[in-house]
């Protein structure tokens, strides 16, 4: 369930961050491509430090932790995002072309600022879970094979609903801040797990 | 042994080229009912792109659908309707000098204001670099003194510009087989008020809006208007007769004018020969300065709440409830 809302998670910042950043850097193409390239990073970044986490620490405690402050994160993106993103925008002097290079990394740059740090939270759940959840070495090829599978499906939703529902129906600064209480609902139950380790 | 003409009809060589002709059609390659040729053909990041040349006229399609044609004869003559409406906004402000165009497509508004507004200068934004290749290549459109082609997202450009605009034009759209799409940043409350930063003291919005007053593209056109009027004292429509098309004109002058009035301002720039669009009088026709019976239910579009795929595709759209 925990990597199920991850995965979620992350794509539905995937895809309405794209919608959000294309009033500010226009409709161009360079858009969608700093979106996914710096979700990417993020992703490769957070499965590599989610796991050298869970070999360090063992428990899910330092990793709901993260997971909070990263869902609070995503519900103060309405709150921040814009000021930060005008500062990108509007530091090419007025009436001049944007040389070409910025044309193209200023939406990564903003991509990044907004985009990056809770995806690369959500990421560290994935190697962790595997850590927690693996007891012996014979079952780590299906709890991992599971953990993927799970994410993975998460992200389809999340795809699919943010397209094509939530973005009919809800308000943009609105899908932050539910997709935020949702990265608050699975620190929470990364806790409940966690409780649940210790008592067992 | 001599074949029926069944049998000749199900003969290898028969069905083979058969076969090739239905293919070849269905690919564009061949046109048996109209001579069709493709001039030129290329993928951009936002299109593919085609030029036709068909009856006579130049084609410029998108996606395989049309987006511009003019007449290759007469390169004044064969544009869409919706084209002469960009002539209306004249009514309200005589001295239009400079006026900026969002989406380049044919040129067709382009070469019609160069024709006939020789006084004006234009500049355009147009996103797509490929785009704007074409238009000089296959549908002689220049970039020069009168006609400046910024390559540029619309409201980016505008953002960073400090330039003041007598007549603002809208035509960024793009359409494919399922319909058509407005990029969801150029409709909203917030992009109009950008807009309006940028117009000159008696300044004039038209906005081609792809669209219907009733029936199932009555929803967009609803909002839009709404929209529109939450940022200017004045928005009229010009309903086009033959396509779904409608331009929205929005005015900075708060007098709201009645078909009366109208008709007096036209009459006047007939006098000082400041409209020579033929034609000019038939659209006059189309003037509306009633909402669009969809306005009444319609939401405002915000930055925040745009939902224009969903808005093309229906009738109406409810206002979601404020937070």
């Amino acid at each position: 369930m925990v990597v199920f809302l991850g995965g979620f998670s992350i794509m539905v910042l995937e895809i309405i961050g794209a919608r959000y950043l294309i009033k500010d850097f226009g409709s161009a193409f360079y858009v969608w491509i700093s979106q996914i390239g710096v979700i990417l990073i993020a992703l490769s970044l957070g499965y590599y430090f989610g796991g050298a986490l869970a070999d360090r620490f063992r428990s899910l405690q330092i990793l709901a932790g993260l997971i909070s402050v990263a869902g609070i994160f995503i519900m103060a993106i309405p709150h921040f995002a814009n000021r930060l993103i005008e500062k990108v925008v509007l530091r090419h002097p007025i009436d001049q072309e944007i040389p070409m290079i910025w044309q193209k990394l200023d939406p990564v740059i903003g991509s990044g600022l907004v985009f990056f740090f809770p995806c690369l939270v959500l990421a560290m759940i994935g190697p962790c879970m595997i850590r927690v959840l693996s007891k012996q070495l014979e079952h780590v090829g299906r709890i991992s094979g599971q953990t993927y599978a799970f994410s993975t499906f998460g992200s389809i939703v999340g795809v699919f609903l943010s397209g094509f529902v939530f973005l009919d129906h809800l308000r943009i600064s609105n899908i932050f801040r539910l997709t935020g209480l949702i990265t608050l609902l699975s620190a929470g139950l990364c806790l409940a797990i966690a409780r649940r380790k210790v008592s067992s | 042994m001599k074949k029926t003409i069944g049998q000749w009809f199900l003969s290898g060589p028969f069905l083979f080229a058969a076969v090739l002709l239905c293919w070849a059609m269905w690919a564009g390659q061949v046109d048996l009912f109209g001579a069709k040729k493709t001039v030129y053909e290329t993928y951009s990041p936002y299109h593919h792109i085609r030029v036709i040349d068909q009856n006579g006229f130049r084609i410029l399609s998108f996606n395989g659908s049309l987006e511009s044609q003019v007449s290759i004869n007469n390169p004044l003559t064969g544009h869409f309707e919706y084209i002469e409406y960009f002539h209306m906004p004249w009514l309200w402000n005589a001295e239009i000098r400079n006026v900026l165009v969002m989406g380049l497509g044919g040129g067709s508004v382009q070469r019609l204001f160069q024709h006939y507004h020789k006084e004006v200068a234009i500049e355009t934004v147009e996103l797509d670099p490929k785009v704007i290749e074409v238009a000089k290549t296959y549908f002689d459109i220049s970039n020069n003194e009168s006609h400046k082609i910024t390559k540029s997202d619309g409201r980016l450009f505008l953002r960073r510009t400090g330039k003041k605009y007598d007549l603002v034009l809208m035509d960024a759209y793009s359409s494919n087989r399922y319909g058509s799409f407005i990029p969801y940043h150029l409709v909203t409350q917030e992009f109009f008020k950008i807009v309006k930063e940028h117009l000159s003291e008696n300044g004039v919005v038209a906005y081609n809006v792809i669209g219907t007053l009733k029936g199932s593209r009555a929803g967009i056109l609803g909002a839009v208007y709404k929209t529109m009027k939450s940022v200017f004292p004045q928005v009229y429509l010009f309903p086009a007769t033959k396509l779904q098309n409608v331009v929205m004109v929005a005015t900075m002058n708060p007098d709201n004018y009645d078909s009366e009035r109208v008709r007096q301002a036209a009459s006047r720039l007939m006098r000082q020969k400041k409209s020579n669009l033929p034609g000019f009088q038939t659209r006059l026709q189309s003037f509306m300065n009633t909402p669009p019976p969809a306005a009444e239910r319609s939401l405002i579009l915000i930055d925040d709440f745009s939902p224009v795929d969903g808005l093309l595709r229906s009738a109406s759209f409810k206002q979601p409830r404020k937070r």
